[in-house]
């Protein structure tokens, strides 16, 4: 493993989430505008190899192809490797690890990866008939199978297991508003909800309530990623990938077994933690994959936080807030700044990078961050993704 | 997933029934002759994808499944070889990757697992259909846990636990697929 470089997050950006007047192409040309904003002393000649996360630009977009569309949208002429990455709700993730994975075996020097999302159409049945592609689509498809009547099931079983209730479920998605509260560019940033006003939300899917559901979501995001010999070009506080580890065991829902246990993202988690020598108390700050109020909950069990059952406990106690064991989405959360499946991943690591060096505003700032996390699921949870940051010069 | 493969529609539609789909959209063919000065029409395509499976024994090597459905029985693939049960049914099997699988039927009974319920949100061709709800269902006897649309009492009325049965669904162009009904 000594031929494997050391590789860092150098820069990060990320357009407004949201309902948005405008099309994939202008969102990619956007985000590049805003990337070079961020990193004055990024060039585009410095840029060897661009990946690009995008779900779904086939159906959301119809636009094949994109990586060189997003190239020729973001001023970048790749020379060494330039694709795109599919892993639906991870796609942005997938793009990341696929740079670094390059960078560390020397086949690119300095790489973006970017995730863009356009979602919202004028006819949600289309958007949510696309939605319903990325299960089983032959065979779970026909039902009426997306997300939130899976998600929903789990729901279901951890309260008939455990005794989860609302009042915890809430609890998930009254913390990640208000940290969207912080977050301007986070689709929810000028709406509060307290229980009271989550409860008033109509049923999605029944136990899930509107407002435990993340929202159908345009926007994009980008992060540079330098070999050690070029983060410090870059800036002074690289965020240093420590590990990653991903897991797939099934896709028709037939074969999800316990819908309570995600045991994919216990292996992704022992395999990212093992690659870091970590262990999970490590983490100071973590963006995991709240698609659904419950999906925290799962999570913070799976990455062993808390025992299994204790997942809703953990968060009414605030040990998932600001002051916590771990501060868990403080950039908004998919439910608070709502979730462009090829960005979300992306932007989840630009929070991570400005956490570990002090760039948010600190009513979200974990307290002296060394170590990050990103988690995404994707589909049905039958996927799971995981990287590790360190903060700072690492040794 | 729109494409412009060979045209399932060969065979003659059956009667439909009142539960069966619509198709996925109705729009007005672009052959038809135009003022070359007028804006053109919406382009449509042929042949749309919809969630449905293509089913004829052209178009897929599990045509079997859907004939058996037509006739009211759920089966599946069975591995001779290793003696995994399958699915969805299979052409090759996962766990010792023979390809002369065998057959069986499973049981029409089965048993709710966990379910919700579609209230909002619904694709294409389902949104009036809404509300309905959709479960995964412990078939009994078997060790198979699949997931389907619940028809029959309303979702506020079902229980994890509940009987259920299996139900061919005839489609509107005569395809069949499945669902699940309550038992009373
Ligand atoms: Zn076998």
């Amino acid at each position: 493993m000594s031929a494997v470089r050391r590789v860092a997050i150098v820069a990060g950006a990320t357009t407004p989430f949201g309902v948005r007047p405008t099309t994939w192409s202008e969102m990619a040309q956007e985000i590049g505008a805003a990337l070079f904003r961020a990193e004055p002393e990024l060039r585009s000649e410095d840029v060897d190899s661009l990946f690009v996360g995008a779900a779904e630009p086939e159906r959301f977009a119809f636009q094949s192809h994109v990586a060189p569309l997003a190239a020729e949208q973001m001023g970048l002429t790749p020379h060494r490797i330039l694709q795109r990455t599919e892993l639906a709700c991870a796609s942005g993730q997938s793009a990341i690890r696929s740079a670094y994975a390059a960078i560390a075996a020397g086949l690119s020097d300095v790489a973006v990866a970017v995730g863009i999302e356009k979602m919202n159409l004028p006819s949600m049945a289309e958007a949510n008939t696309s939605m319903g592609c990325v299960m089983d689509r032959a065979w779970d498809g026909p039902h009426g199978a997306t997300a939130p009547p899976f998600f929903a099931m789990v729901a279901q079983r951890h309260m008939r297991e455990y005794g989860t209730t609302e009042e915890q479920l809430a609890a998930v998605s009254v913390k990640n508003h208000r940290f969207a509260n912080t977050n301007p560019h986070a689709q929810f940033y000028s709406k509060t909800f307290d229980r009271a006003k989550l409860a008033r939300l109509p049923v999605v899917a029944p136990p899930l309530r509107l407002g435990d559901c993340s929202s159908m979501t345009d926007g994009a995001a980008a992060v540079v990623l330098a070999a050690e010999d070029r983060a410090y070009r870059y800036t002074d506080s690289p965020a240093w990938i420590r590990g990653t580890g991903q897991y797939s065991d099934f896709h028709n829902l037939a074969h999800a077994g316990p819908l309570t246990d995600w045991k994919g993202l216990t292996h992704a988690a022992r395999e990212a933690l093992g690659r870091a020598g970590l262990t999970i108390q490590d983490i100071d700050v973590a963006e995991i994959h709240d698609c659904f109020s419950i999906s925290e909950i799962v999570e913070y069990e799976a990455f062993g936080w808390c025992p299994r059952g204790e997942g809703g406990k953990f968060v009414l106690d605030g040990r998932s807030d600001v002051g916590g064991d771990v501060v868990v989405n403080p950039r908004g959360g998919l439910l608070g700044c709502g979730h462009p499946l090829g960005a979300t991943g992306i932007a989840q690591s630009v929070e991570i990078f400005q956490q570990l060096s002090h760039q948010v505003p600190p009513s979200r700032q974990a307290p002296d961050p060394r170590y990050g996390l990103v988690h995404n699921l994707s589909g049905s949870a039958n996927v799971h993704s995981i990287m590790i940051y360190e903060g700072g010069r690492a040794s | 997933m729109s494409a412009t493969t060979k045209a399932r529609r060969d065979t003659p539609p059956e009667e439909a029934t009142a539960k069966a789909p619509p198709p996925v959209t109705e729009r007005s063919s672009v052959a038809e002759k135009r003022d070359p000065g007028k804006a053109p029409p919406a382009a449509t395509t042929p042949f749309l994808l919809d969630f449905f499976p293509l089913e004829g024994p052209d178009q897929t090597r599990l045509a079997r499944f859907f004939e058996r459905l037509k006739e009211g029985l759920l089966c599946t693939t069975r591995c001779p070889r290793c003696g995994a049960l399958h699915w969805p049914p299979r052409v090759a099997c996962p766990a010792c990757h023979a390809e002369d699988l065998e057959w069986i039927d499973l049981p029409s009974t089965g048993r709710i697992y966990a379910f919700s319920a579609v209230l909002a949100g619904a694709p294409l061709g389902m949104e009036s259909d809404v509300p309905f709800a959709v479960g995964l269902v412990d078939l009994d006897g078997v060790p198979l846990r699949i997931f389907g649309r619940i028809d029959g009492r309303p979702w506020k009325e079902l229980d994890i636990g509940s009987a259920v049965r299996v139900e061919p669904l005839p489609l509107a162009d005569g395809r069949v697929f499945y669902r699940f009904r309550t038992v009373d």
